[in-house]
């Protein structure tokens, strides 16, 4: 959808989105490049919703308003608090010689799950390296019966 | 989709669709468990035959499509991690044999948390209206926001219901094929039977039907239906609690006792997918 000043024969740039949630107004503005005239489409909640849905952006977002970035549709939309934790780069935790020992003895098929596991519990706790005790205490913690 | 102009919606839209095709170029195979009815052991099946097919397969994942009712993640032991979300996208769970998932339920806080979602102006009553489309787009989202990486497979845990089955051939045109699952129920089997019209009239290519729990709720006629909706039958699995009872503890039962009946006929399933996808 576009929007043409008519004075200037100019079609219209965005300026602002400004939604509100409870009311389900969203105002967008536009203004004409040329004379500087400004209007605001502004949407009922029915038509707020359907753009909500669509997944699509009407202005700027950030990935801190659980806009920009992946799996934003998702990050607005579901109630409470999801559970995300957020890839900051840092790395892993190393793994130790003795914990890699302890992890081969599990079964082959379920090494890939278990090392995912503790490497997370321990990147989320402040853990640099995976050790059998760092094991035990995230087996602890996870409820884990094995490993 | 950050470099186009703040308002182009139908460009958004587009760029959702190609998104979707970036990340799956990656993907080698996807396939559709489905069935149309609840309860016919779909997320079982997904869930045994994604164990199977990662014993020789460079790479297997699954999505679980089921937003309201997820349970792939339970089946495949990978509860309890959280996606990591980056800016190229969110790292899936790791279940047994390495199985990539990405599910609902590791989204949501605990065990008592529905999926509800957020409305403007106090549309909650209207959600009918709106809720059909922002799901679908949670499914894209699932297919285009995860790090599936390379892989030989996806599967798709599809949730009950013959019409999801059109919405996910609009989200993946590229899909390989999907697997009906029916029980012996005559329930079971009416509502297949809808399921592969509609699969069919959608486009898809059906790769087969599968008899699950035969010999539990019914005697085994799986045969007989795929020749008469003119369609590959592609396995009877037998009645198994052990089978279930171990995959609903994470640890799929193709894993735990592979000479069971129940888990050599998923083996067998497995073989016979591998060769129909070759």
């Amino acid at each position: 959808m576009k929007f043409r000043c008519e004075e200037c024969q100019e079609t219209m740039e965005f300026v602002s989105n400004d939604t509100d949630r409870a009311s389900g107004v969203m105002a967008i503005q536009y203004s004409c490049p040329n004379c500087g005239r400004r209007i605001s489409m502004v949407t009922n909640p029915g038509e707020t919703q359907m753009v909500s849905s669509l997944g699509v952006t009407i202005g700027h977002e950030t990935l801190a308003e659980g806009g920009a970035g992946p799996m934003k549709q998702i990050r607005r939309s579901l109630e409470g608090e999801a559970s995300w934790t957020e890839d900051r780069g840092s790395p892993d935790p190393v793994w130790t010689e003795a914990a890699e020992k302890r992890l081969a003895a599990a079964p082959g098929f379920v090494q890939g799950m278990v090392r995912r596991l503790y490497t997370d519990w321990a990147k989320r706790n402040g853990f640099e390296e995976v050790s059998p005790a760092v094991m035990s205490k995230a087996r602890d913690a996870l409820g884990m019966t094995e490993m | 989709m950050q470099n186009l102009p703040a308002v182009d919606v139908l460009g958004q839209v587009v760029a959702q669709r190609t998104a979707v095709a970036r990340r799956l170029a990656s993907v080698r195979r996807v396939v559709a468990i489905a069935g149309g009815k609840g309860g016919v052991g779909k997320s079982l099946l997904t869930a045994n035959l994604a164990a199977a097919l990662a014993t020789d397969a460079a790479g297997v994942g699954v999505l679980d499509a089921d937003i309201h009712g997820p349970s792939a993640a339970l089946m495949l032991g990978a509860r309890g991690q959280r996606p990591k979300l980056g800016p190229q996208g969110a790292r899936p769970a790791i279940g047994v044999c390495d199985v990539r998932v990405m599910s609902m339920d590791l989204l949501l806080n605990d065990d008592d948390s529905a999926v509800r979602w957020r409305h403007y102006g106090g549309l909650a009553d209207d959600s009918f209206v709106w809720r059909g489309t922002l799901e679908a787009n949670v499914l894209r989202e699932f297919l285009a926001d995860t790090e599936w990486g390379e892989l030989e497979y996806l599967l798709i845990d599809m949730p009950p219901g013959a019409d999801r089955f059109d919405t996910l051939l609009r989200l993946l045109p590229e899909l390989s094929g999907a697997a009906m699952v029916t029980t012996p129920s005559e329930a079971s089997v009416l509502v297949v039977r809808r399921a592969v019209a509609a699969a069919q009239h959608s486009g898809a290519r059906i790769l087969g039907l599968v008899e699950n729990m035969a010999g539990g709720s019914g005697p085994g006629r799986g045969r007989d239906l795929a020749d008469d909706l003119g369609i590959p039958f592609l396995a009877s699995v037998p009645f198994d609690p052990d089978l279930a009872r171990n995959t609903e503890a994470g640890r799929p039962g193709v894993l735990v006792d592979p000479g069971a009946p129940g888990a050599r006929a998923i083996l067998e399933l497995a073989d016979r997918l591998r060769g129909i996808l070759a």
